[in-house]
């Protein structure tokens, strides 16, 4: 295929761009009042509104047209298939094995890898049982009731996220019982200079404690200095052999199985990962084993379904209701049409305070690329910078800049319908109605402006709203492990969506490397060797610790 | 005199075998269960069952002599089992319910009061924790009608001797013309009383809290100092015998052990903690809950770090499962969360007890490495193969066994007792490895 921006379907959305630009958003809800009917899509529990979008409800016909330029249907049957999707590593990306329903089938070479995964998953549910019932011994024979995870990235942002979001699932057994052992206490240690782990270890008792070193390469230079960093604190704190040590208070989680052993690790403490899962679609495999320790198996295999009933939504529907699709349509709208380079994460839930982490990576590390795969610079812009904060705290930083500054964000509000059972206190329930009114009201205004106002004419330029943000509100039903599985599976297929159309791989990482590489050298030198060959600036800033 | 007694507790069994003995007329109504007929078929058509002495619960079977006694008494017709409404005529109750069954005892007092004008005395024995004497005593609206509390103190394995022959007893009642009758109804068994320590059924009920809590305390206390005394390479029993001639501390309660367990002592806490945790912000019981639960893991402890971690294919023998000697009640036992670790950790468990084994048998039926449990004719069968011993229960026939044959049997001579029963010096000179709590 040809450049994509020189394709007459790129062409014509262009037009339509430029003459849409021309009216507000306000005024195409004027003009139709079945807007919110045409441009709001449900999938089960999950009902996501594009109506605050700038742009005419039949507009998603030229976006679809344009996907169906790309062969958009095809690249998802070769994601699906397990076709080398990921060239530049000769990898298929098979996440979706990992929530297939135990008996579905998957084949990878001649080999049904649904196999592996039910394995996988049966090894994890035994850890997990063996946790939760006290049976995890450390090397003083006391119970193991808190774990923590040393991993970075999507080893780390996943589970992490999960764990925040879900932790008002309390942790139920196999059959769906109540855990009778009280719940464990999970942490998360990632950054590679050791902070948080230092603050954690103050504070834990090592006879108590599991490490889950979590990284699919195994080598990564933060996790496994993290790790050392742990196993050194349980040396001086433990009275057995090393191997007992790690044996007791160290599980892996890779897909390294070498690596692993010569850490250690005992092949009975590893679980598997497989090199057609990237990091950052990883949750959903054993790296997600901190997220079954906390909510326990069952609200797991519960996150998987729901991520699996998106997935055959996202294969199955046809591209005009195919809810992944049409959002990621909708950023090459706003990205590649109306030229907007920012995009907000703006959760309205407490719960959900990591999504916005979760899908920087997610984003950023897939599509912040711009060689296309045919290894051409591309002419267009790919992934905008995307970043978040919960909304009614965000409303409170950057949400000034949002409805009054020089730059075009658009907006993603992800709210749950219910929150707070009956058996809340009526002041919690109406917290959850006060950040539902919040929320409502921030995408109203970002969109529409102060047209929502009868007099805003008469106010003073400063205390104008220009709205024109456009904004998509994904609402829940209710936060479960399930609408959670969906809502993060329906963003990992927007971000092929929108590499299909951009024509670039989403599942390498090439931009993080020379970083690891150049520091691996500059270790040499803060130890005193030459700086002769580097940059003055580099130089100079060696040498005033050096000295 | 007349007396119905009501519930299934050790001490309802107890009290009617003595009472009897003592040749007044028991009524007894183990399986009161409250009574939910209402109007006037009510007491016609009781739900409750009347009782055998067959339908004895477990604790009550084993109790030494009781049912022997239970039966001559049921002979002599001084004792009967009877409906709900054959004992409610009786103006002396004896109530005994457990912990959680308060709304018997408060149907029960409902029932029998019924009539507002007819005299009527409840001693209650349940431990239903502070407050319910009240509770009870709001049910009744004639003046004559009294709740007294009479804290159960009766130690399992030898309940018959300490109902006939207590060293004091607690009354809660302050009624004068109600003290009397009560009075006379433990004539018999007071003559080796030191003091008859009167008040009110509030007080009474607390200082049955408080002296559980107490001794819960020092069992705490004790096994905290030997678990250090352990890391300090003292012994503990040099210690403990110092503490105890201090005539300020005495020497009960201070037998360092793998925890304490049993139906009342462990239950009462618990009720005594969450009172004081609710009324006070109090941690101090539940912390020594906790440790107990802890403690009792202590012989798998210290085996597990004589093997480095690794119990994998072991053979692991046990002598003594019952929560104390005496009794073939596993309650809270210690033996329950042993045999579950070793199993969880793949060791194949070899165990003796000379009374519990069927109660544990059946505990563990259901456990999902339940074929690696094996229940031994003999201690010294028990020892075959074994990679070591942990003694959990100190049944006096595990005191002195012939060490030779031990020696001779076990894989690995490793002994850990877990109430400091062996002499330490003799053992290890014969070759054993001994781990003791605190020495």
């Amino acid at each position: 295929m040809n450049n994509i921006s020189e394709s007459s379907q790129w062409q014509a959305l262009q037009d339509l761009a430029d003459q849409q630009r021309q009216q507000p958003i306000h005024q195409l809800f004027s003009e139709n009042p079945k807007r919110f009917e045409q441009l709001s899509f449900r999938h089960g529990e999950l009902l996501v509104d594009f109506s605050k979008q700038h742009y005419q409800a039949n507009t998603l016909e030229n976006l679809i047209a344009l996907a169906e330029q790309c062969e958009l249907p095809n690249w998802i049957h070769q994601l699906f298939a397990g076709a080398e999707v990921n060239h530049t590593e000769q990898r298929p990306a098979l996440h979706t094995a990992l929530r297939l329903p135990e008996g579905k089938e998957c084949w990878l070479n001649g080999e049904n890898i649904s196999i592996d995964v039910q394995q996988n998953l049966q090894r994890m549910d035994e850890l997990v049982h063996l946790i939760h019932t006290g049976q995890w011994r450390g090397c003083s024979g006391e119970a193991i009731d808190t774990v923590v995870n040393i991993g970075v990235g999507g080893s780390d942002l996943g589970p992490l996220m999960a764990c925040n979001a879900l932790a008002e699932t309390p942790a139920r057994d196999d059959n769906g019982k109540l855990a009778q052992q009280a719940a464990i206490d999970v942490h998360f240690v990632s950054s590679m200079d050791g902070s948080q782990l230092a603050d954690l270890l103050k504070v834990l008792n090592p006879m108590r404690t599991l490490f889950v070193i979590a990284s699919k390469s195994f080598t990564t230079i933060d996790t496994m200095a993290n790790a050392a960093t742990a196993k050194e604190w349980l040396n001086q704190n433990a009275n057995c052999s090393e191997t007992a040590l790690i044996a007791r208070h160290f599980i892996a989680v890779s897909s390294k199985p070498e690596k692993m052993q010569a850490w250690g690790i005992p092949k009975q403490n590893q679980l598997e990962f497989w090199e057609w899962t990237g990091g950052r679609y990883s949750m959903w495999s054993a790296i997600g084993l901190l997220i079954a320790l906390k909510l326990g198996m069952s609200a797991f295999k519960t996150m998987l379904a729901g991520a699996h009933s998106m997935d055959e939504h996202f294969r199955l529907a046809p591209l005009k209701e195919n809810i992944p699709a049409l959002l990621a349509l909708t950023g090459i709208w706003n990205i590649n049409f109306l030229n907007i380079g920012a995009h907000a994460i703006l959760p309205y839930d407490g719960r959900l305070k990591n999504l916005p982490a979760y899908l920087e990576q997610l984003e950023m590390e897939s599509n912040g690329k711009s060689v296309n795969r045919q290894g051409e610079t591309v002419d267009y812009n790919t992934c905008p910078i995307l970043w978040g904060e919960i909304g009614t705290n965000a409303q409170h930083a950057f949400y000034q800049l949002l409805h009054q500054g020089t730059e075009a964000v658009m907006c993603d509000f992800i709210v749950a319908a219910k929150r707070y059972g009956p058996d809340a206190s009526q002041e919690l329930r109406h917290q959850h109605q006060l950040n539902l009114a919040n929320c409502f009201a921030q995408s109203r205004i970002l969109a529409l402006g102060d047209s929502v106002l009868d007099d805003a004419h008469s106010a003073p330029a400063h205390k104008r709203y220009q709205g024109n943000q456009p904004c998509t509100t994904i609402m829940l039903n209710e936060l479960t492990p399930f609408t959670f599985g969906q809502l993060i599976a329906m963003y990992e297929h927007k971000v092929f969506v929108q590499s299909v159309i951009w024509g670039i791989n989403p599942f390498d990482q090439w931009g993080v490397e020379l970083g690891k590489q150049v520091a691996t050298k500059l270790l040499g030198q803060l130890d005193g060797q030459e700086t002769n060959n580097l940059d003055a600036s580099t130089a100079g800033l060696i040498q005033a610790i050096n000295q | 005199m007349k007396i119905a007694i009501w519930g299934n507790e050790l001490i309802a069994w107890t009290a009617a075998a003595c009472f009897a003995e003592m040749g007044n007329e028991v009524l007894f109504v183990p399986l009161f269960s409250g009574d939910h007929n209402s109007g006037e078929n009510r007491s016609n058509n009781s739900p409750n069952k009347q009782a055998k002495l067959h339908d004895a619960p477990a604790n009550v079977k084993e109790e030494p002599s009781l049912v022997e006694q239970l039966q001559q008494q049921l002979d002599a017709g001084r004792l009967r089992f009877t409906d709900t409404e054959t004992a409610q005529s009786a103006m002396l109750h004896f109530l005994a319910f457990l912990p959680k069954q308060l709304e018997y005892a408060t149907s029960l007092c409902q029932l029998v009061a019924a009539d507002s004008k007819r005299q009527l005395i409840v001693m209650n024995a349940s431990n239903f924790g502070i407050g319910a004497s009240d509770k009870l005593q709001a049910c009744f609206r004639g003046e004559q009608q009294i709740i007294a509390y009479i804290p159960d103190q009766l130690p399992a394995g030898s309940a018959l001797a300490h109902f006939k022959n207590p060293d004091h007893l607690i009354i809660g009642c302050q009624q004068e013309w109600a003290l009397m009758h009560i009075r006379a109804l433990y004539r018999p068994f007071s003559r080796n009383i030191n003091q008859w320590l009167l008040m009110s059924a509030r007080e009474a009920e607390y200082t049955k809290f408080a002296i559980t809590g107490m001794l819960a305390l020092r069992l705490a206390y004790i096994n905290d100092l030997a678990n250090l005394a352990d890391e300090i390479d003292v012994d503990i029993d040099i210690i403990r015998q110092a503490m105890g001639s201090d005539e300020r501390i005495g020497q009960h309660y201070l037998n360092p052990g793998c925890g304490f367990g049993g139906e009342h002592f462990p239950q009462y806490i618990e009720g005594l903690a969450g009172t004081l945790s609710e009324a006070r912000n109090s941690s101090l019981l539940s912390t020594v809950l906790e440790e107990n639960e802890k403690q009792k893991e202590l012989p798998f402890r210290k085996l597990w770090r004589h093997y480095d971690c690794d119990l994998q294919a072991k053979t692991i023998s046990i002598w003594g499962l019952a929560f104390k000697p005496g009794t073939a009640s596993i309650s809270n036992a210690p033996s329950l969360k042993v045999i579950d670790a070793l199993l969880n950790q793949g060791c194949k468990v070899k165990v003796h007890d000379p009374m519990a084994m069927a109660n544990i048998e059946a505990f563990f039926s259901t456990h999902h490495h339940r074929e690696q449990l094996a229940f031994c004719d003999s201690e010294m069968q028990a020892l075959e193969h074994s990679d070591g011993l942990l003694l959990l229960t100190e049944w006096a026939q595990y005191f002195s066994p012939d060490y030779q044959v031990m020696l001779d049997t076990m894989n690995t001579a490793l002994l850990i007792d877990g109430r400091n029963v062996f002499d330490k010096k003799l053992i290890k000179e014969l070759g054993f490895t001994y781990y003791g709590v605190g020495r």
